[in-house]
C-alpha cells in the first residue's frame, strides 16, 4: 500500500463538500471543457482549500492538466477550446468577461513540466514579474531575489552567481528558479504541472521538500501521474479519469479507502 | 553495378562533387576578379620599344605591354599586314598603353611580336599621373619656373619630387577650399533663395525681411570673393612650375605641374617600394574621386553611396520586416486570407527587381516624393527637392525589394521558440505584447539578423532598380556632409554596381576603363562580404547570449 506523508495526518480534516467560504481558495462550480467537439472535463465541481496542497492524480489524458490550467486560463491560448461553468476566488468568478487575465495570472502562479526559464540570468529570471509591474528600485529587486531563492531552497546554492545564465544550472535547479520566478509576485496560489516528471530524484526530492514548505504561504495545486509523489506531499488528493471528477478525499483516505471502484483500480496499478 | 548503387556510394560523390564544383567556380571567380584587379595597381614595367613598320622606316613606342595574346599568323597576313619571312603558325601580339592622349591619336597601340627589333626599359623612364589626358610616359628633362629651366640633369629627380609634393600640396589646399568654405558658402547661397522664395510665397515677405536677406547675401558675396581671391592665389603658386619632358616622338613636351598627380619611376623600383607603391595606389583607388568620367582615380564616393543606401534601408526594412512578421506569425487568425498574405509576400521576392524600380520612381518619386514636394519645400518648385530620384527613394526602394526575405527569416525564427518560454512569461502576468518584447523577439534575433544579412546581400549586389530611382554616373556631393542637416537624404548618389555597368560599357575610353572594372568589382564583393562578416558576427554573439535549452 502507499505510505502517506506523516505530517499530513497532523492536519485537521477537512470536509471538502462543504468547505466553508473563508477556507476556499478555488470553488470549481460545473466546469465544462471541449476541445472543437471534444469534451474534455466534464461537469467538474469541487472546492480547494486554503494553505493546502492538493494533488490532481489519473492517467494520461483524463484532463488533469487541462484542469488545472483552467485555474490560471492558459487554456485561453488554445484556440478550439471552449470552457462553460466557472471558477470563483474570493467569490468572483475568473471567467467573467471584465477580469484581466494578467492579473489572475499574477494571483495564480503556474510551474510547468520542463523547466522553463528565460534566456537571462538567474538574477533577471527571478525579478522578471516583477519588472513587468514597474518595480525599478533596485533595493526592493535585490531582497525579492533573495527572498525568492530561499523560498525556492535556492539562495545557497546560486548566491554568488546571480548573473550567470539560468542555462548554466542543472535542470532541478533550474526547475526552482521557475518556483522562484513565480513565488517573487507573491501569488496566492501556486500551480504545479508534473514539476518534477523531467527531474532525477535527487531534484525530485528537494522539489518535494520545497512543496511542503511552500504551503505555508500558498495554496499548492499539484498535477502528478506520480502517485507515491501525490501521497507524500499533498493533502487531498482528487482522482480524475476520462475527463470526470471521479473521487476527491483526503490523501490518506483516498489512498487508504477509496470509496469508488475505479480509483481503487487505479491505486492499485490496474490500469493507467 | 548494382551493389554500388545500392551502397549509396554514388550519392555521395554526386554531393560532393556539386559542391566542389560550385567552390571551384566561386573561389575561380574571386580570385580571377581579384587578379585582374589588383595586378592593375602594381607599378608595370615601362618599356622603350623600336618598331619596324611597313616602309621599312622604324617608330619608337614608350608605354606598358597591357596585354599580350597569339593570333594565327594567317589571320594577320589576311588583313594586310605583310609578314615575309614569318613561318611561325602564331604570333604573339602586344597591347601597349602609350599614354599621352593629346599628343597620339589612340593611346593604345597594338604591336606584332616579329616587328619589334629592341625592347629596353630604362630606368629614366618617368609615367606621370594626370589629373588631365591620363598618363603621360617619357624622360623628365627640366623643371621650368616662370619660363626659365631651373634643374636640370644630375639633382632632376630630387627636384622633381619636392615640386610635385608642393603641387599637389597646393591643389588640395584649393580643393579643400572649394568644398569646404566656398561649396558652404554656395549652400547657404541657395538656402537663402529658397527662404526668400518661402516667404514670398506665405506672403510675409516684408521690406525688413528682404532687407535681412539682402544683407546676408552681401556678406556671402564678400566672403565669397575673400576666398576666391585665396583660390586663384593658390592656382596660380601650383602653376609655377613645369616639367620639360621628352616624348616618344622624341619631341620636348610641356607638361603644367599644377595637374601633375604623381611621378614615378617604375623601372628604377626595387621590389619594396613596388609594393609600397601597390598599396598607396590601392589606398588612392578606394579614398579618391573618380576623374576624366570616371576612366581614372579612385572610386569614393560609389564606396561611400553603396555601404550609406545599403545601410538606410537596413534601417528601415528591419524594423518593417520584423513587425510585418510579428503580426502575420502573433496576431493574425490562422486563416486563409493570412495564407494568402504569406504565400503573396514570399512571391514577392521572386518579382523581377526593375519591376520594384519602376513601381519606386511611379509611386516614391512621382506620389510620394512629389507630394511632399507640394506640402515642405513649395519655395523650390519648380526644382523637385524629394520628387525626383535621390537616395532615400533608393533606400526605400531596396527595403520593399528584400522586405519578404526579413519577413519569411523572422516568421521562421518566432515559430522556433519554444511554447513553453512563451508560457512561463504569460503565467507571470506578463500580456501577449509583454511576452513578444520581452522574451519572444530577443530570442528571435538571431533569425532576424539572418534576415538582415540576406537582405543586405541581395541590396548590395542590386543595380537595374537603383538607376530609375537614385543612382548617377558622377554625383557632384556626397548624401553626407558638413552642411546642416549633415544628411541630405534627397541628393542621388554613386553605386559600386553601377559603377561597374557604367565604366564597363558607357565609358569612352574601353582599354583604359577595363582594369577598373575588375578593380570595383573585387571591390563590391569585399564591401559585401565585409557587411556581411559583421552582421555575422552580430547574430553569431546573438546565438550565444539566447542559446535556447535543448528541448
Amino acid at each position: 500500500m502507499i505510505s502517506v506523508n506523516p505530517s499530513t495526518n497532523n492536519l485537521e480534516k477537512l470536509d471538502l463538500h462543504n468547505l466553508p467560504a473563508e477556507q476556499t481558495a478555488l470553488d470549481i462550480k460545473n466546469l465544462n471543457l471541449y476541445y472543437g467537439q471534444d469534451q474534455a472535463l466534464h461537469d467538474i465541481s469541487m472546492r480547494i482549500p486554503n494553505n493546502r496542497v492538493t494533488a490532481f492524480i489519473g492517467p494520461s489524458g483524463c484532463g488533469k492538466s487541462t484542469l488545472l490550467r483552467c485555474i490560471n486560463r492558459m487554456n485561453d491560448l488554445v484556440e478550439i477550446c471552449r470552457i462553460d461553468g466557472q471558477i470563483d476566488m474570493h467569490g468572483h468568478n475568473i471567467y467573467d468577461k471584465n477580469v484581466d487575465v494578467a492579473a489572475l495570472r499574477r494571483r495564480v502562479g503556474m510551474v510547468f513540466q520542463r523547466p522553463n526559464p528565460f534566456p537571462k540570468s538567474i538574477y533577471e529570471n527571478v525579478v522578471y514579474g516583477l519588472r513587468l509591474q514597474g518595480v525599478k528600485d533596485k533595493r526592493v529587486l535585490d531582497e525579492a531575489v533573495e527572498t525568492s531563492l530561499r523560498g525556492a531552497a535556492l539562495w545557497d546554492e546560486v548566491k554568488d552567481r546571480l548573473n550567470a545564465s539560468a542555462f548554466s544550472l542543472s535542470g532541478g535547479q533550474q526547475q526552482r528558479v521557475v518556483i522562484a520566478r513565480s513565488i517573487a509576485i507573491e501569488p496566492e496560489i501556486l500551480l504545479l504541472d508534473e514539476p518534477t516528471s523531467a527531474l532525477d530524484p535527487i531534484s525530485t526530492l528537494t522539489i518535494e521538500e520545497l512543496i511542503t514548505e511552500l504551503k505555508e504561504k500558498y495554496t499548492v495545486v499539484i498535477v502528478t501521474h506520480n502517485m507515491q509523489q501525490a501521497a507524500r506531499v499533498s493533502d487531498q488528493t482528487a482522482f480524475l479519469y476520462m475527463g470526470k471528477l471521479i473521487e476527491y478525499a483526503d490523501t490518506d483516505t483516498l489512498f487508504t479507502t477509496p470509496s469508488e471502484k475505479q480509483t481503487e483500480d487505479y491505486i492499485t496499478g490496474r490500469y493507467g | 553495378m548494382n551493389t554500388w548503387f545500392k551502397s549509396g556510394k554514388p550519392w555521395i560523390w554526386l554531393t560532393a562533387g556539386s559542391v566542389s564544383i560550385s567552390l571551384i567556380a566561386v573561389i575561380g571567380l574571386v580570385l580571377m576578379i581579384g587578379w585582374r584587379g589588383l595586378s592593375f595597381f602594381w607599378p608595370a614595367a615601362i618599356h622603350e620599344m623600336s618598331i619596324e613598320q611597313a616602309d621599312g622606316s622604324t617608330r619608337t613606342l614608350i608605354g606598358e605591354i597591357y596585354e599580350s595574346e597569339s593570333v594565327p599568323t594567317s589571320r594577320v597576313s589576311n588583313s594586310g599586314t605583310i609578314m615575309d619571312g614569318y613561318e611561325e603558325e602564331e604570333v604573339t601580339r602586344y597591347l601597349m598603353k602609350i599614354g599621352n592622349r593629346e599628343y597620339v591619336p589612340l593611346d593604345f597601340a597594338w604591336v606584332l611580336g616579329p616587328a619589334i627589333r629592341s625592347d629596353e626599359t630604362p630606368a629614366d623612364l618617368a609615367v606621370i599621373e594626370r589629373t588631365k589626358d591620363g598618363n603621360f610616359y617619357g624622360y623628365p628633362v627640366a623643371i621650368e619656373q616662370a619660363g626659365e629651366r631651373v634643374a636640370k640633369h644630375g639633382d632632376l629627380r630630387d627636384e622633381l619630387f619636392k615640386r610635385v609634393e608642393r603641387a599637389v600640396e597646393l591643389n588640395e589646399q584649393a580643393m579643400a577650399l572649394q568644398e569646404g568654405e566656398i561649396g558652404a558658402i554656395n549652400y547657404e547661397l541657395t538656402q537663402l533663395n529658397l527662404q526668400r522664395r518661402g516667404l514670398e510665397l506665405s506672403g510675409s515677405l516684408t521690406e525688413e525681411a528682404i532687407n535681412d536677406i539682402e544683407q546676408r547675401r552681401e556678406e556671402l558675396q564678400a566672403d565669397y570673393l575673400e576666398y576666391e581671391k585665396e583660390l586663384f592665389a593658390l592656382r596660380d603658386e601650383a602653376g609655377r612650375d613645369s616639367l620639360i619632358m621628352r616624348d616618344m616622338r622624341g619631341e620636348e613636351v610641356k607638361v603644367p605641374m599644377y595637374r601633375v598627380l604623381d611621378v614615378n619611376f617604375p623601372n628604377d623600383m626595387g621590389f619594396f617600394s613596388k609594393l609600397g607603391h601597390f598599396f598607396q595606389q590601392i589606398g588612392k583607388f578606394v579614398s579618391e574621386p573618380p576623374r576624366e568620367a570616371n576612366t581614372e582615380g579612385g572610386v569614393f564616393p560609389a564606396i561611400f553611396g553603396t555601404v550609406f543606401m545599403v545601410l538606410l534601408m537596413s534601417v528601415i526594412v528591419a524594423p518593417f520586416g520584423v513587425i510585418a512578421a510579428v503580426y502575420l506569425h502573433e496576431y493574425a487568425g490562422k486563416n486563409a486570407v493570412t495564407k494568402l498574405i504569406r504565400i503573396a509576400v514570399i512571391n514577392l521576392a521572386g518579382v523581377p527587381s526593375i519591376v520594384y524600380g519602376v513601381f519606386g520612381l511611379g509611386f516614391f518619386v512621382y506620389m510620394v516624393g512629389g507630394s511632399l514636394d507640394q506640402i515642405f519645400y513649395p519655395e523650390a518648385l519648380p526644382n523637385p527637392t524629394f520628387g525626383t530620384p535621390g537616395v532615400l527613394w533608393s533606400a526605400v526602394t531596396l527595403a520593399i525589394l528584400t522586405l519578404p526575405v526579413v519577413i519569411v527569416a523572422t516568421e521562421e525564427g518566432l515559430s522556433r521558440i519554444p511554447p513553453a518560454l512563451r508560457e512561463g512569461s504569460l503565467s507571470l502576468g506578463a500580456t501577449k505584447w509583454e511576452t513578444i518584447w520581452r522574451i519572444v523577439l530577443p530570442m528571435a534575433s538571431p533569425a532576424i539578423m539572418t534576415g538582415l544579412i540576406l537582405a543586405v546581400a541581395r541590396a548590395a549586389g542590386e543595380v537595374a532598380p537603383l538607376m530609375l530611382v537614385g543612382v548617377v554616373k558622377s554625383a557632384p556631393m556626397l548624401p553626407v556632409d558638413g552642411n546642416f542637416p549633415y544628411f541630405h537624404l534627397d541628393r542621388k548618389f554613386m553605386h559600386l554596381g553601377f559603377h561597374i555597368y557604367d565604366v564597363g560599357f558607357q565609358s569612352p575610353n574601353v582599354e583604359a576603363a577595363r582594369p577598373l572594372v575588375y578593380a570595383t568589382s573585387f571591390l563590391l564583393i569585399t564591401i559585401i562580404v565585409g557587411l556581411n562578416l559583421t552582421a555575422i558576427g552580430v547574430r553569431n554573439h546573438l546565438r550565444e547570449k539566447y542559446r535556447s535549452l535543448e528541448h
